[in-house]
Formats: C-alpha cells, structure tokens, sequence
C-alpha cells in the first residue's frame, strides 16, 4: 500500500489540492483526507465503459480504438455545421487540440459554460471583473456574501478552504470574525448558516442589485419600501455591512446567471461591487461549477480570441452566445453532427434541444457511460483525468493547478483521441482532394 | 428600377438539420451591376461550405437599375433560417416575404429592409444608418450590440408592428425605434443616446441608462433606481418624468424615462 500526498481533485472548480489517498494494486482503496464526499467518489472510482463502441442496427458495438476513430473522422468531416461540445472535465492540453479540430473541420465549439457561467462571461466582457484570488477571500475576506449559490451542498469545501470558515492572516478567527450573508429564493443548507439571509423573490435579483447600487452611491430616498419581495429596511441593513466590512467578498451562482435578467444579473451584481468600492474594499467571483470550465473559457480565449460559442465556419473565429451556444444550435436544428466530450448534454440540456441531438450523429468521448450514452453512435472510452492522466487545469479563480496521474491504465487521454481524430480528418481531405 | 427575386429553394431545408445560409453578400450595393449568371454565381455561406446562390436560390431578374439605389432584392420561400440579410447593406431596398433569421439589417448604414414577418434575434445589430421595417415581432437583442461593444444602434429608424424580446437598443447611442407592442426586459440597457418609444408594457427599461429617451406608454414595471423628476407632455400626452440611472452615480444619470 503507498500513500500518495497533495493529490489534486479533478470534480468541481474548488480544486482542492490538498488530498491524501491510498494506493494498492493500481487503485484508490482510501481517501484519507481533503476530499468531499463528491470528490471522494470520483476518486475511488465507479464503472467504467470497457470498450469503443459504434452503434450499429440501434445497438452499440464492441469495436477497436482505430475503427471508432476512423467512424468519428467521417462523421465529422462529411458534416456541414459539426458541434464540438463539452470540454469542461478534461485537460487545457486536450481543449488546445479541440480548438485545432474545430479550426479544421470549420465547426461550432462550445463548452459546458454555456449551460453554467457563460452569462458570467458575457457581464465581464461588458463591464469587466474587479476580482481576486481565492487565497486573498482566505486571507482578507470578512464580509462574505454567497448570492443564489448554495456552496454546503455544491461546493462542499469552498466555505471551509477558502471562504467563511477557513482562517487566514488577517481572519485567524475563522468564522467568528466574520458575517455571512446569503441571498436566495429558498432557506438552503448555506442560507441557515447565515448572519443574514436575504429572499429575493424568483427572477428579480436585477432589482434588488440596482437598489444596493443606489443605496451605495448615495441615493436611498429613490428607493421604494420594497424591491424584489425585499424591504427597504433589509437593504439598507446589507449596504451598512457592506460599508463597515475591511473586504467584501461576493460569490454567486446559478441562481443569478439563469434567472431573471441573466448575464444582466451579473453585469449588476459586478456594478454593486464597484460602488462597494465607493465604501471599502471588495471583489466577486463567480463559483465554477466543473474543475476545468474555467480552463476551457481559457483555452478558448487564447486560441481564438473568445471564451465559449465560437464558430470558425468562414476560417475565422465568430463568437455568438444565443447563436451559437450548444443548447440554441440544438434547440434550432442547426448542427447536423455533434461530438461531446467531457460533458454530459444528455442529462443537463433542456428536451427539445436533446430532441435534435437523438436524431442527428453524436460521438462521445468519455471515461463513464452516462445519459449522452443512450443516443451516441459512437462511444469512445478514455483515460480519466487527475487519477490515470496529467495535465494543466483552471481553478473558479483561474490559478492553474497541474492534475497528477496517479493510476495506470489501457485507456488512452482525451489528448490522442483527439489527436488521432484530426490527423484522420487531414487524411480523408487528402484523399478527396487528389 | 430593378428587382432581383431569390427564392430559396425546398431542397436547402429538407436534411436531417437546419444548416442556415448566410446572405450578407447579397444586398443591393453587392449586387447592382450584374447580370443573372452573375448573380448566380455569387457565393453565399452554408454552414461551413461556400455554394453558389444560384445553386440554394431560384433567382429571377426584371427591369434595369443604374445605382443601388434602384436595386430592390425580394426574399421569398422558408427564411426561418436565413441569417444577414441586408448585413452591411448601404443602398437600395431588401423586401423579406416572410420571418427571417437572426441579424437581419446588422451594421446598415443605409436603404431599406421591410420584413414582412418575424424578425429573429440581433436585428438592426450596431445599424447605423437606413430604415428597418419589421411587421410582425423581434426577438432578443433588437439594436443591440455586439457581445462586449459599447456602442448599439448609431443611426437610422427601426419600426416593429408587433413586440420585441429582450434588450431592445442595448448600449444605443442614436437613431430612433418605434415598438408597437411590448418590450420585454430591460429595453435601452445602457443607453447614451438616441430614442425609444414602447407603445405597450415594459420591464425595468432604462437601466444603467447615461443618455437618450424611453418613453413608455403603456404598463411600466421599473427598475428601483430612477429619480421622479415631474409630470412633463409629450405629443400632447401627460407622463411622470424620471431621470436615471442613479445606480451608475449621480453625474451619469442623464437619461430620460417617460411612463405613465
């Protein structure tokens, strides 16, 4: 048995890099420390799909890594609008291939942030982000608002690494010297540990921002008695906590990004942290739901200039949101092939979008057999990455951590795949072109 | 005068997708001057493949045009899923015999575009200059921007007979829009300059407004942030006058709300 220390954690965007583990006989027989009880799942390890298979009468076939390639080469290279989907839960080395393919091929890429933080993205570009990293929430946060995320039973060490709980150089008192405030539609488990909890009712957040806004700049008396299901009174009490705070940390999650005014929720939740700064010191961030979507946004960015919903049809990037994310291509009927990798539409997209998706040729690539499964026609099975393959990943604050490879395995990276797939495309251009 | 008819042939929608064809090299300035064969000839983008127009279109030509300002080109067939039509467009005229697809009349700068139906999202995208007449509604992001640019509409007159979705004239810095019904959320967003007027109901318009006019006629449910000013007429009709948006700081607030 070898115990293996600083194992990093490859399931949500907390990645914690502090995780000890049991090895014996090339398997995680223990997590000893570190891990949440999501996180320790993934690491122990559940069923796997044992073999590339290529759909075949409606049934899945058994077949080899070649042959599945090669049918995955021919999909995509006869396709007029291939979408290239997921990326989320893999490695930056295997998205820079991704964007090579979609270079390639003259396809629609898009990332799990489409369907999480996209809107997110859309308020940075608008009005940018006065954000931080997670050891500084740590070190200096005594102000800590959680705003339509419920981290207790999502990111279940975010509060105890990085936020609330956790104690740092200048909060060496952990929780007591700080105040929680939580704001949601419902009490949830994070809101009952809070100093204030603030409900909002369903789709108004907008509101709710803009008063805090006006509050803070100075104007209350425009404010009527009660904006979005809040009292006046209430509102005044957060912007006095948000005033008297040293550092203001606000976090926020799907509740904001898709409700209500949306991606606006958010350009308005990072306008009320720029008129905090009329007051003190504060930063936002926004709780990154897979362990490298914020990799992938990256990748993205620097490969083509843009975070998610690219399409590189005309040989240059156009980035669209709304017209190109995975969900309104499906929705549309737009895409007439589509290859998922490191995601799971299947189980997250709205019915009529997976609708189109059942009735047009998908291909998966993932180490685990999942709802995508049901309708891909083909299914190629990979290494898993952070336990049988390395590479670099994006934390929710954009430190990029490097995922270890702890297991051996017979399963190839996302990397080859993908690797083998383009130089398959190149071949059959090659071909037609003689 | 001149009209060139293209009708977008059955075949282009009848696979197993709905691959959309982008027609932004087909506006009366591109066009004026060419004779059928080379109009046919003219390449247009399906999806990641350029094709011949004459190959996704039957095209027809009637009369003689000695500018693009006597250009009219017609649409006819499915337009579900034509995108950019009149993109870019600088003359002439562009009729759309049905609902067309997203970005219908971005970036014009002039001539116009009557859509006799629906017009899809980013219709009008950063116009700046022209007329664009939708007579049914318009989805999202009429007169909008471009993700992360912030200027929307500069220029031009936009009408819509029906309703409008989110985001009508987001970041607009001039021109007028004129909308019929109702405006969904948040119509003007960030608005500097220009006009907006919104026959029906809206939600929060004129948030984080720094210039330009909303007037609302009908129902309005507003954002908590706007200074009431005083009653003030326009056209002959009473509204409550506000200023706003205060959420961006009293020395940014320029813009005006009239609402009932």
């Amino acid at each position: 048995m070898v115990e293996i220390t600083d194992v990093v954690c490859s399931l949500c965007g907390c990645v914690c890099d502090d995780i000890v583990l049991e090895v014996e006989n090339n398997k995680v027989v223990k997590v000893k420390r570190g891990a949440c009880s999501v996180g320790k799942s993934k690491l122990l390890g559940h069923e796997r799909i044992k073999s590339p298979m290529i759909r075949e009468n409606g049934e899945l076939k058994e077949c080899s890594y070649d042959e599945a390639i090669k049918k995955s080469a021919e999909i995509l290279y006869k396709s007029r609008r291939p979408l290239l989907y997921g990326w989320s839960s893999t490695v930056c080395e295997a998205d820079k291939v991704g964007v090579e393919l979609t270079e390639d091929l003259g396809a629609v890429m898009d990332n799990t942030a489409s369907v999480c933080h996209g809107p997110s993205v859309l308020a940075i570009q608008d009005v940018g982000l006065p954000s931080c990293t997670l050891g500084e929430v740590k070190n200096r946060a005594d102000l800590v608002i959680y705003w339509g995320a419920n981290p207790a039973q999502a990111h279940a060490n975010h509060m105890k690494r990085y936020s609330y709980v956790s104690k740092g150089y200048w909060t060496a008192e952990g929780k007591k010297g700080k105040k929680l405030v939580v704001v949601d539609v419902r009490k949830t488990m994070t809101a009952k540990m809070a100093d204030v909890f603030v409900q909002v009712e369903q789709g108004q957040d907008y509101p709710v921002f803009s008063a805090l806004r006006a509050i803070l700049q100075g104007h209350e008396d425009v404010v009527p008695d009660k904006v979005g299901g809040v009292p006046k009174e209430q509102l005044l009490e957060l912007a006095n906590m948000v005033k008297e705070a040293k550092f203001v940390m606000t976090f926020f999650g799907m509740g904001v990004t898709h409700t209500g005014a949306r991606h606006n929720n958010i350009v308005n939740a990072i306008q009320f942290t720029r008129a905090a700064h009329l007051h003190t010191k504060a930063s936002i961030m926004p709780l990154r739901g897979h362990y490298n979507v914020a990799g992938i946004n990256q990748v993205c960015t620097w490969e083509t200039g843009f975070p998610f919903a690219i399409e590189m049809a005309r040989g240059y990037a156009w980035y669209n949101p709304g017209e190109l994310s995975a969900t309104d291509l499906l929705y549309r009927g737009d895409c007439d092939a589509a290859m998922i990798i490191a995601s799971d539409p299947g189980a997250h997209f709205p019915g009529e979008s997976l609708k189109h998706l059942a009735k047009i040729p998908v291909i998966q690539i993932d180490p685990y057999a999942n709802p995508t499964t049901e309708f891909a026609d083909v299914v190629i099975p990979v290494a898993v990455s952070g336990i049988e393959a390395e590479g670099n990943v994006y934390r929710m604050d954009n430190i990029p951590i490097r995922l270890r490879k702890i297991l051996d395995t017979d399963y190839l990276p996302d990397e080859e795949i993908l690797e083998r797939i383009l130089t398959e495309v190149r071949a059959l251009r090659e071909k037609e072109g003689e | 005068m001149q009209t060139i008819t293209l009708k977008l042939k059955e075949a282009v929608r009848s696979g197993i997708a709905a691959v959309p064809v982008e027609v932004d090299a087909l506006t009366p300035d591109q066009l004026f001057g060419k004779n059928e064969a080379e109009l046919k000839a003219v390449k247009v983008w399906w999806g990641n493949r350029e094709e011949n127009t004459g190959d996704l279109f039957d095209v027809s030509v009637e009369g003689d045009a000695g500018n693009a300002e006597e250009v009219k080109i017609v649409f006819e067939g499915d337009l579900t899923r034509v995108k950019r039509i009149g993109d870019g467009m600088k003359a002439g005229e562009i009729e759309a015999r049905g609902d067309v697809d997203m970005r219908c009349g971005a970036m014009m700068e002039g001539g116009k575009i009557v859509v006799k139906g629906n017009a899809n999202c980013w219709a009008g995208r950063e116009m700046r200059g022209g007329e664009l007449i939708i007579e049914g509604d318009a989805e999202d992001n009429l007169c909008a921007m471009y993700r992360g640019e912030d200027k929307g509409m500069t220029g031009g007159k936009v009408t819509v007979n029906g309703n409008a979705g989110e985001l009508v004239g987001q970041y607009m810095a001039g021109g007028e829009i004129l909308i019929k019904g109702n405006a969904d959320r948040l119509a003007g967003l960030n608005m500097r300059g220009g006009k907006i007027t919104i026959e029906s109901d809206a939600q929060w318009p004129g948030s984080d407004m720094t210039g330009g006019e909303i007037v609302v006629k009908g129902e309005t449910e507003m954002t908590p942030s706007f200074k009431f000013v005083e009653t003030a007429t326009v056209d002959g009709v009473e509204y409550k006058k506000y200023l706003g948006d205060l959420a961006m700081g009293e020395k940014k607030a320029k813009g005006t709300l009239h609402v009932k």
